[in-house]
This record gives structure tokens, C-alpha cells and sequence, in this order.
């Protein structure tokens, strides 16, 4: 009997004329591993919502959800509560208590349980969790991943049937993702706990799914094991549902020949199976495109020496850390978490002060922000936001900066990013790529020399990416210098001209995207992993695939 | 974990802090206070190394000053008149009362300096949440948003300073407002992702029923057995007290300060309840001593 089942579930929020969800019906077996992709704004979260009752949204719904074969409405609402748990996305706004103890068990104390099975629980649960050292710690003291994992573990205490998991790994770095994902995989495995994922990062769900829902504008489009979903999704065209498939089978789609459903690499164990039997007709293609990087290298932004801590005895967070950026480029930093990366940003963008060391701009030393040149994009968009309105915001920056006949300039960005729609309502209430943009507006209106981008990647998803990315791009090709810090692998290699890894607070390599992810073992794209070694071309994304494989179809 | 002292259930440990400041309260004799103010002092330092006493020194300094310095210039009551200032006299009684009146006060703060190291939050709401369960609940949110706000505003003035919005330089009208737009985008900021919190609070089965309170102390004999001496203690103390013993008459006669007979084992009584938690740990020093060997 299937654990979960809906039948015809429409929801529609108030005050809006296309309903969120439209006549959803699936069900779901003990056991599985479902995940749930789709454009934002597609109903995911809202369905997972509808199916844990206690949050769900108000407006109009039709339809009903089945629990074990009975309404989810004629249940005991404690009964359900326990055996349907959520993650949420924000690994700390879900947070209550002040510390980790208190936090795992603050479920418990809500069901009643007694102080000794409390004990019990938590006692085997912190065991398999491996969170010991963390008990007595301060939950703001832990990294991402950690509060996501304690907020995981903190649902799990509940023992729930189902886990629904609401885009967990948006907030984290790559291998806290990896982590995290795996955790929710083996309680799958090792409990049966029925898993409901709604998540972006494909290449790392898809390998662990029994089935994938689509969703488009409400309704769900596909359904069915991974390699089919990818395949029917190829077959019928459906472009928009593209940038949402894995880079592994992207690749394989576009290049082999003969498409076997079963051969559609998910993993790039897969992948580089498929890879090594592809043969080339140039055994080198590389220098047939020189990369045309070095033409012009006019230094614009220069850090020199840089030394900073935050606090007299605290850590030295950047250490004669030097660094160059040319007019025009696009570079990317990545590193770990902790090596510095966003406190660069800061001391670029002159929001911090270094305690040794020189930051030079257009040859003149600067100390303090200058945004009409230096543009500094926060990682949380919303600490920009004073106004009420996206257009308000815009004007009260324009006054700020003092410029001249502001409402074209506005108008001018505005459209170009395209958030005209956007204008009048409440920064907050958009989005999480239209904010980017509105935040983007904002910072951009001064015309500035220097973009400084802080994560701008988080929590966005797939096609937004993309779209962020094009629209980047074509903002360099105006002359626009971009600095970026990211943890998103795939995005700056597809976008940017330069990378640059941190450690220990300093930069260790600089060097062109390309070469920089082909010259990483460990830190490379899943293509460039997939590709490397082989008797191909060594790739680092689909798109370059295309540019040089495309030419010669490849035979198996 | 804790040890010591520490180690204790909160009621003891709570119940010390009344009764040790019951004590220092009734028994207003210099030398009572001196060795309580003495103990206090080597309880900081058994805690911390007095850590969290050097902070506090100066001010504990400049205040008994104060009132040593205060109390003889407006009270003027007692026989041994010492000198005449501004015409008014400065009398021994008066003296000795600014001399009582600073060792309390020293010996009161040096014991809730120790009170917060001892009794910490936790400990303190654990013992009120039978009561209040709601308040405590609510306390314990409470705990979480003051350094959480806190982060953020330091975070939402660092972005906003390369906006132009400072509130450390221009005038002062202006940084004023600047001010209060960085408060409002935090409570915007906060009141958002409180939805959030309360979602994942909801989510969790909050409100659905009445809720337990997770016991983290137990009560073990050790403990009865502290409380039984506690107060056993300090009923004979109140004893003393009432019969006159460990205060030190100032009018109409003035009583010699040195102690006399029955007052020596007052005065033992209360040297055992202000030094109760040194004794505590000294017992757990010597008990880690002989299985050493």
C-alpha cells in the first residue's frame, strides 16, 4: 500500500489567478527516494507543504492527500506531526533554541516525552549522527552544514515515516552538500524512511533516486526512474527543463550516437565508461582555439600584501595575500569554507580595513568604499533593501550617489535586467533570483567599473544560474570587471575568465578557468572528471564540449 | 562538565545564593564581613584565578570608598565624636557604620560575580521552568535572539556602509536617521525569517499538545544531604542572629569589636555557610589527591 497518495490536489494562493498546483496526483511507496525538481515557482515547496499539514499554506484547495491509506485530515494532528517531518532550506532561521542539546530534543518536549526516553533517543541518535562533540556547543558557532545536519537529526528524533526535505543543500558549500545528502540517503537505505527531496543540485540527487518528479507551472509533467525522466525530457525537447538535468548526461545526450536509456550516465563512474570508448578523429583539438585571454592585461584593481583579523588575538583571517584584477576580466576565488574568501571581498570593496598592506584602484590608494566605482554585491541580497518598493530602493540609491537625470539610468537597468514587473512590489517579497537582480539594480545604478559578487549563485536555481550567468556576461562585454567568490564549481566555469583558488588566507594559484579546472584533480567540474584522461579532448563543461567536439560527430 | 561546586543540583547551588546573602545581610559585624569578604574573594579564585574579579576590582574599590567616604559625612549619630568638619561631626559610629556598609557590598558582589558563573542560564531556567513553563520557554528563545540580532546588525552595517549609510561619521542628525534605518531593516530582516522559525518550530509538533520540559539535573543524595546542612546551618545562624550575637551594636553604646565567648561559634556556623562551596571543593581536591595515589 503506498505510504503517501494524492489525488487531485490543486491549491491556488489568495489573491492570484493561476493555481500554484494543478490537479497533482502520484503515490509513493515505503521506502522510496523521490525527488522533485522543476523551475522555482513550479508548486515543489507549496506540495511539500500541502503534505505537512501544520505549515500549510492558506488559500484554496482542492483534492485530497492520502497517509497509510486514510485522509491526512482524519489523523491525530500530534500522530502526524511526528511521522511526517521537514527540513527546510535556511539552515538557520530553523533553528529555536540556543544550543544543540536543547535544539534536538526541542521536538520531544513538544510531543510530551518523558526525560528518560528522551535520553534514550538522543543518546542513539547522536551516536549515528556522530555529533557528540557538538552537544554542548552554541549552534551559531557551527558551520553551515553542521546546523543543517543538527536540524536533520532533530526531525529524525521524531522518527518520522516520511522526510520531506525542502531544497536542504541551497545554503551549503559543495562537500557540506555531499555530506548532507548522503546522511539523508543512508537513513533511507538503513531505515526506510520514505524521502520526499525537492533539490537543484542534480548532479548529486539524481544517482541516489528510486523516482524524479517533474514539475512545471504547477503540474506534473514527468515521473518515473531517473535515466527515463532524463530520456523523455531529451526525446520531447523540453527545453525549459534542460539546465535541470545533470552535466553527465547532458554531455552524453548531445554527443553519443545511439541513445540507450540504460546507458545514460548519472555518476561519473557512468560517465567515464561511456567516455572512454569515444574516439576522436584529431587526437588534439586544443590548439586549434587559442585562448585569446592574454591580449589585453590592464591592471585595475590592485591588493598588495593585504593583512587582516577581525579581532586583536583572533585568527588571522587574510595573510600578505596579493592579488591582481585586470580591466574586463571576469575572475572567480574559490577555496574552503573559512579560508577568507568573503572577508576579500570586504577589504576590496573597502567595507573592512586590513591591518597591513595597500589596495590600489585605477593607481590611487583607497582605504574607504568608493561605490561609485567599487559595487559590492552581499551574499544575502536582503541586507541591501531600506525601501519598501524594488523602485523606491532604486531612486533613494540614485539620490544617495547623487547622480544626474537618474530616472533614464533606471529605466535603462531596469529593462535590461528585466524586472519591470517587479517594481512596485516589496523587495522581499520576490524571488530569490529577482531579488539578485533588484539587488543587483541597486548596486549597479552608479555605473560602476567593478562588480563584487558574494555567492551569487545560493539558493538559485538552475535556470536561474544561467540566466544570472548570460546576463553577467553580457554586462563584461560592457566593459564591467567581475569578482566573484563561489563554491559553485559548474557556474564559474562556464562563466568566468580567471580563477583563483584561496588557502589559508592566501592565493595559492591564478590562472584561466580553463586550465585552472583541468590542472584540479579534486576541485574540477563533474564533465572535466568524466572527460579527463580519456582518448578526448579533456572538457571542463557541456558548452566546450560542444565547441570542440561538436564539429566531428563522435563515433562509439 | 562541571565540577565541584558546580556540580551540584541548581537548587543547591540557588539555595546557597539566598542564604549566603541572607547572612551577609544580618550579620552586620566588621569582623564577620572581613572573613566572609576574605572566603568570597578565595572562592573567585578557586573558580577562575579571579578572572572575572580583576574586572570588577576597580569599581568594587572606587563604590566602598564611596560609602566609607559618604556615610560618616551625613550620618551623624554616636557618642566618640573624631573631628568637626563644615561644622557637622564625624563620629566613630558613623565611621564604623561606612565601614560595614562597604564590606557588605564588597562581599554581595564578589558573591554574584561568582552566581553567574555558577548559576548559568540554563541552570537558572531549568529551575523556573517548573512554574513558568511558558516564560521559560519564551526565555530561552530570548537567549538565542539577543547575540543573534546582534550579528546581524553588525552585518547589515558593514553592507550599508558601502551604501553610504554610516552611522559612526557626518552629523549627528543624520547618523541618527541612518541609525534608525540600519534598526529597520533589521527588524524587517528578523521579522521574515522569524515566519521561518515559527514554520520549523510548527513543524515540529509546537503547540499541538502540552509540552514536557527535558530534566537535565537530578536530585541525588549528595544533594539532600547539602541542603539538610545548609539549612541547618543557617537556622542556627538566624538563631544567633536574634539573640544579638555577630551584629555589632552601634547606638546607644558602642560594642567592642573583638568577639566574646558564644559569638566564636556563631561565627563558625557562618564561616561554614559562606564557605560552604570552598569546602565543596576542596572535599573533591582531596578525594582527586588520594585516588591519584
Amino acid at each position: 500500500m503506498a505510504i503517501l497518495e494524492t489525488v487531485k490536489v490543486s491549491f491556488t494562493y489568495p489573491d492570484q489567478l493561476l493555481p500554484a498546483l494543478n490537479q497533482v496526483s502520484f503515490s509513493v511507496e515505503p521506502g522510496e527516494f523521490i525527488v522533485i525538481c522543476g523551475p522555482s515557482g513550479s508548486g515543489k515547496s507549496t506540495l511539500l507543504r500541502m503534505v505537512k499539514q501544520e505549515i500549510a499554506p492558506y488559500g484554496e484547495r482542492s483534492g485530497e492527500i492520502f497517509y497509510n491509506g486514510k485522509k491526512l485530515t482524519e489523523y491525530e494532528p500530534v500522530k502526524i506531526a511526528k511521522e511526517i517531518g521537514m527540513v527546510f532550506q535556511d539552515p538557520e532561521n530553523q533553528i529555536v533554541m540556543d544550543r544543540v542539546f536543547e535544539e534536538l530534543i526541542f521536538g520531544l518536549e513538544n510531543i510530551g516525552m518523558p526525560t528518560e526516553t528522551m535520553r534514550t533517543k538522543l543518546a542513539e541518535m547522536v551516536h549515528f549522527f556522530g555529533i557528540n562533540h557538538l552537544l554542548d556547543k552554541k549552534i551559531h558557532l557551527l558551520s553551515g552544514g553542521q546546523k543543517q545536519i543538527v536540524n536533520l537529526a532533530s526531525v529524525l528524533l521524531m522518527e518520522p515515516r516520511i522526510l520531506l526535505l525542502d531544497e536542504p543543500t541551497a545554503q551549503l558549500d559543495p562537500v557540506a552538500a555531499k555530506d548532507f545528502l548522503h546522511m539523508v540517503k543512508q537513513m533511507n537505505d538503513e531505515f526506510g524512511i520514505t524521502v520526499l527531496i525537492v533539490e537543484h543540485r542534480l548532479e548529486e540527487v539524481f544517482p541516489l533516486a528510486d523516482r524524479v518528479f517533474v514539475f512545471d507551472h504547477g503540474s506534473l509533467k514527468i515521473s518515473g526512474p531517473p535515466k527515463d525522466v532524463i530520456a523523455k525530457v531529451w526525446q520531447e525537447q523540453y527545453r525549459p527543463l534542460f539546465p535541470y538535468l545533470p552535466s553527465t548526461a547532458l554531455l552524453y545526450l548531445e554527443h553519443a550516437d545511439n541513445l540507450q536509456i540504460a546507458d545514460i550516465p548519472l555518476t561519473v563512474k557512468e560517465g567515464r565508461k561511456w567516455a572512454s570508448q569515444l574516439k576522436t578523429h584529431q587526437s588534439d583539438t586544443s590548439f586549434k582555439k587559442q585562448e585569446n585571454y592574454n591580449e589585453k592585461q590592464n591592471p585595475i584593481l590592485q591588493v598588495k600584501n593585504i593583512y587582516f583579523q577581525y579581532e586583536k588575538t583572533g585568527k588571522k583571517i587574510l595573510q600578505s595575500l596579493s592579488l591582481t584584477i585586470n580591466e574586463g576580466e571576469w575572475l572567480t576565488i574559490v577555496g574552503a569554507n573559512g579560508t577568507g574568501k568573503s572577508t576579500l571581498l570586504k577589504v576590496m570593496a573597502g567595507l573592512e580595513s586590513p591591518q597591513r598592506g595597500k589596495l590600489i584602484y585605477n593607481g590611487k590608494k583607497y582605504s574607504k568604499p568608493i561605490s561609485t566605482d567599487i559595487a559590492y554585491l552581499p551574499q544575502n541580497p536582503k541586507l541591501l533593501f531600506i525601501q519598501d518598493t524594488v523602485r523606491g530602493e532604486l531612486i533613494e540609491t540614485a539620490q544617495q550617489f547623487h547622480l544626474e537625470n537618474y530616472e533614464e539610468k533606471i529605466n535603462c537597468l531596469v529593462e535590461l535586467l528585466g524586472i519591470q514587473s517587479i517594481l512596485d512590489r516589496h523587495p522581499y517579497d520576490v524571488s530569490g533570483g529577482e531579488m539578485q537582480k533588484s539587488a543587483l539594480a541597486c548596486v549597479l545604478l552608479p555605473q560602476p567599473k567593478i562588480l563584487l559578487l558574494d555567492e551569487p549563485t545560493k539558493g538559485l536555481d538552475p535556470e536561474m544560474k544561467v540566466a544570472l550567468g548570460k546576463w553577467l556576461k553580457s554586462m563584461q562585454s560592457r566593459g564591467l570587471t567581475i569578482v566573484m567568490v563561489t563554491h559553485d564549481i559548474e557556474f564559474a566555469a562556464r562563466f568566468s575568465d580567471r580563477s583563483a583558488m584561496m588557502f589559508q588566507g592566501e592565493i595559492t594559484v591564478t590562472t584561466s578557468t580553463k586550465d585552472f579546472f583541468k590542472g584540479n584533480a579534486f576541485y574540477t567540474t563533474v564533465v572535466n572528471r568524466m572527460t579527463r584522461d580519456g582518448n578526448i579532448p579533456e572538457v571542463v563543461t557541456v558548452e566546450e564540449a560542444e565547441e570542440k567536439w561538436g564539429s566531428q560527430k563522435i563515433k562509439n | 562538565m562541571d565540577n565541584g561546586f558546580r556540580s551540584l543540583h541548581p537548587f543547591v547551588i540557588f539555595l546557597y545564593y539566598v542564604l549566603a546573602i541572607a547572612m551577609i545581610m544580618l550579620y552586620q559585624h566588621p569582623f564577620f564581613l572581613t572573613f566572609a569578604c576574605l572566603l568570597l574573594v578565595i572562592f573567585n579564585f578557586a573558580l577562575d584565578q579571579g578572572k572575572m574579579l580583576k574586572k570588577w576590582v576597580s569599581m568594587m574599590i572606587v563604590l566602598s570608598l564611596l560609602f566609607l567616604i559618604l556615610t560618616p559625612l551625613t550620618n551623624h549619630r554616636g557618642n566618640h565624636v573624631l573631628f568637626y568638619l563644615f561644622n557637622s561631626a564625624i563620629t566613630l559610629e558613623a565611621l564604623i557604620q561606612g565601614l560595614l556598609n562597604a564590606l557588605t557590598l564588597i562581599a554581595i558582589l564578589t558573591l554574584t560575580i561568582t552566581f553567574n558563573y555558577c548559576m548559568t542560564a540554563d541552570k537558572f531556567l531549568f529551575l523556573f521552568s517548573k512554574w513558568m513553563p511558558k516564560w521559560s520557554l519564551l526565555a530561552m528563545l530570548s537567549v538565542r535572539f539577543v547575540p543573534l540580532l546582534n550579528r546581524r546588525i553588525v552585518e547589515i552595517i558593514t553592507v550599508q556602509k558601502g551604501k553610504g549609510l554610516s552611522v559612526t561619521s557626518g552629523p549627528l542628525k543624520q547618523r541618527v536617521k541612518h541609525g534608525l534605518l540600519l534598526v529597520q531593516v533589521l527588524l524587517t530582516w528578523s521579522l521574515e525569517d522569524g515566519i521561518q522559525t515559527a514554520d520549523s518550530m510548527s513543524a515540529r509538533a509546537y503547540g499541538l499538545q502540552k509540552r514536557t520540559k527535558y530534566t537535565p539535573y537530578k536530585l541525588h543524595m549528595n544533594d539532600g544531604f547539602m541542603i539538610l546542612i545548609l539549612t541547618g546551618l543557617t537556622g542556627t545562624g538566624i538563631f544567633g542572629w536574634w539573640l544579638g550575637d555577630g551584629v555589632l551594636t552601634l547606638t546607644p553604646f558602642l560594642e567592642p569589636t573583638i568577639l566574646y565567648g558564644r559569638e566564636w561559634v556563631f561565627f563558625t556556623i557562618y564561616v561554614l555557610i559562606i564557605g560552604f562551596p570552598l569546602i565543596v571543593e576542596g572535599k573533591e581536591a582531596i578525594q582527586w589527591q588520594y585516588w591519584k595515589r
